[in-house]
């Protein structure tokens, strides 16, 4: 190919900045390649294989998927994760756009304090940040029973609770993810020309009124990017599971990305491991696609 | 028991001085630093040039390879993770610097922020340039760098951020104590039984001081990065 030559041995000038354009991008290029595209085309290849005692590996076609997808540990982990989304995304989603929508109507001053507390899960470790919320649980130490008892209610166990786990990981997340949403809803809210919603005031619609059936739909693109970055957000998580409850107890909190975790580095059953990188990443690529199918429609005010 | 908010002494330090005793924590604050100010550094260099690449050229498959990179956006890195352990393994990079650096040295947000970043650069300024005698390569560090310079900041605070707080990749690939990082280090002070609060909080402390003292030095340029990343998602 000629034009292929031309970029190895430049011609004109032209060919000479065509080169050039091709080398500034070589180092990034190479360096995905190989950190990302290689390896997963490997995971994908990796799934059909089963690593033997010893090192040496066969292929067993789809078996190893067989395996995954008739083990109720999986199973249990792809529900617990389901009941996780469920609990935190519409929560968060919610409580963000309330926000949002109560900031819009402040001051500056009002909006850069937010700004500023939206910055403290921002910065700080989804680790710490779990450590602490573990402190917050505790049932003997923690200040959330300590405040239970001080309104006469009996205290509870939230982490180390079977059916309070998956809720208490939740408000964490939530707690997370608030501020970053927020921020995403009051840059959409503030594009939005103030003409709609007084043209609809001037037409005797009440405040309840024009915040359904003006300023939401116009907000309904970003209402759904968030909903989508909040179910990718919730279906990664590991540091928070595994710094407090490490899937536990009995199981109850053991998401998907921690089963995998543990699958390949505890267990070091590499080539189940890779399945469940192959389904997160179908999963998520399936995702991505409904969000463009969506997407490719642009709002217009 | 009853629950007290404040401390009995404001000055009690002591629980602070038993982090350190207990792990070797300051180990774990040089390392973090060391391997977020590399990343940083790494993602700031490829980066920029890479932007510089897509917005500013033509050459065949431009597109394609831009397209490419933004894919990555949506592999999530669990998926590539046992390959990546297998080379790091292979290549005897395990529990070493550059092992926990290797998937961390450039990130797609970056090339995808300098890009944009670079295309807002008026073309008549590179040109004036190349007329007066720079070739690419200077055009690039005297002309394109000090132009983009706000969103190289941002990128670099960004980067360390999330280096600093990386998680999952060093737990797969650090073994020994002297290689811990922060947040490997915080999760010594909890076991299943019996968690000491007092340290892990202490810990807890530390782990984001370091951050906390970039935001008051950079407030300006955290500000940018913040509502970067909030609308870029």
């Amino acid at each position: 190919m000629g034009r292929w030559a031309r970029l190895v041995l430049p011609r004109t000038y032209m060919d000479r900045q065509r080169r050039a354009g091709f080398l500034f991008v070589l180092p990034a290029v190479a360096y995905f390649t190989a950190v990302y595209f290689v390896p997963l085309v490997e995971s994908l290849v990796g799934s059909f294989y089963r690593t033997l005692p010893g090192g040496a590996s066969r292929f067993v076609g789809l078996r190893l998927y067989e395996l995954v997808f008739t083990d109720s540990a999986f199973w249990n982990s792809v529900w617990n994760t389901v009941k996780l989304l469920a609990l935190s995304v519409p929560a968060t989603v919610v409580l963000a756009l309330a926000v949002a929508l109560g900031l819009d109507r402040l001051t500056l001053r009002w909006r850069s304090l937010w700004a500023a507390m939206y910055f403290v899960p921002f910065a700080v470790s989804l680790v710490a940040a779990a450590l602490i919320w573990q402190w917050i649980y505790d049932p003997v130490y923690g200040v959330l029973n300590h405040a239970l008892s001080l309104v006469g209610l009996r205290p509870q166990q939230w982490l180390q609770s079977l059916d309070e786990v998956l809720p208490s990981l939740a408000l964490v997340n939530v707690w997370a993810r608030l501020g970053f949403d927020t921020m995403i809803f009051l840059a959409a809210l503030q594009a939005i020309p103030r003409e709609y919603d007084e043209a609809a005031e001037i037409d005797g619609a009440t405040a309840r009124q024009r915040l359904r059936h003006v300023t939401l739909p116009l907000l309904n693109p970003h209402i759904l990017m968030v909903c989508i970055l909040e179910l990718i957000f919730n279906f990664k998580i590991f540091d928070q599971v595994y710094a407090t409850t490490q899937g536990g107890p009995a199981g109850a909190s053991q998401t998907i990305i921690p089963l995998l975790y543990d699958t390949a580095f505890k267990y070091f059953r590499l080539g189940e491991a890779s399945v469940m990188a192959v389904f997160v990443f179908a999963v998520l690529l399936a995702v991505t696609l409904v969000q463009w199918r969506i997407f490719r429609k642009p709002v217009e005010y | 028991m009853p629950l007290q908010l404040s401390p009995d002494r404001w000055s009690n330090a002591e629980n602070y001085r038993e982090v350190f005793r207990r792990e070797r924590f300051a180990r774990f604050l040089v390392n973090s630093a060391l391997l977020a100010t590399v990343s940083a550094t790494s993602s700031l260099v490829v980066s920029a040039l890479a932007g510089y690449g897509f917005a500013k050229f033509r050459f065949p498959g431009r597109d394609v390879l831009f397209f490419a990179i933004v894919g990555i956006l949506m592999v999530p890195f669990q998926s590539v993770v046992v390959p990546l352990y297998l080379w790091v393994n292979r290549l005897g990079l395990l529990d070493t610097y550059l092992g926990i650096l290797a998937p961390d040295l450039v990130s797609v947000f970056g090339v995808f922020l300098m890009r944009q970043a670079i295309e807002a650069v008026p073309d008549d300024y590179l040109a004036a340039a190349r007329i007066e005698g720079c070739n690419e390569w200077a055009v690039f560090w005297r002309v394109v760098v000090p132009a983009v310079a706000p969103a190289l900041a941002t990128l670099a605070i960004i980067k360390f951020m999330w280096t600093w707080n990386e998680f999952f990749w060093p737990l797969v690939v650090v073994n020994s104590p002297a290689m811990k990082t922060v947040t490997l280090g915080l999760i010594g002070f909890t076991n299943m039984y019996f968690i000491e609060y007092n340290l892990v909080t202490a810990a807890a402390v530390l782990s984001v001081l370091p951050i906390l003292i970039i935001f008051l030095v950079l407030q300006k340029w955290v500000v940018q990065a913040a509502v970067m990343t909030g609308l870029k998602g």
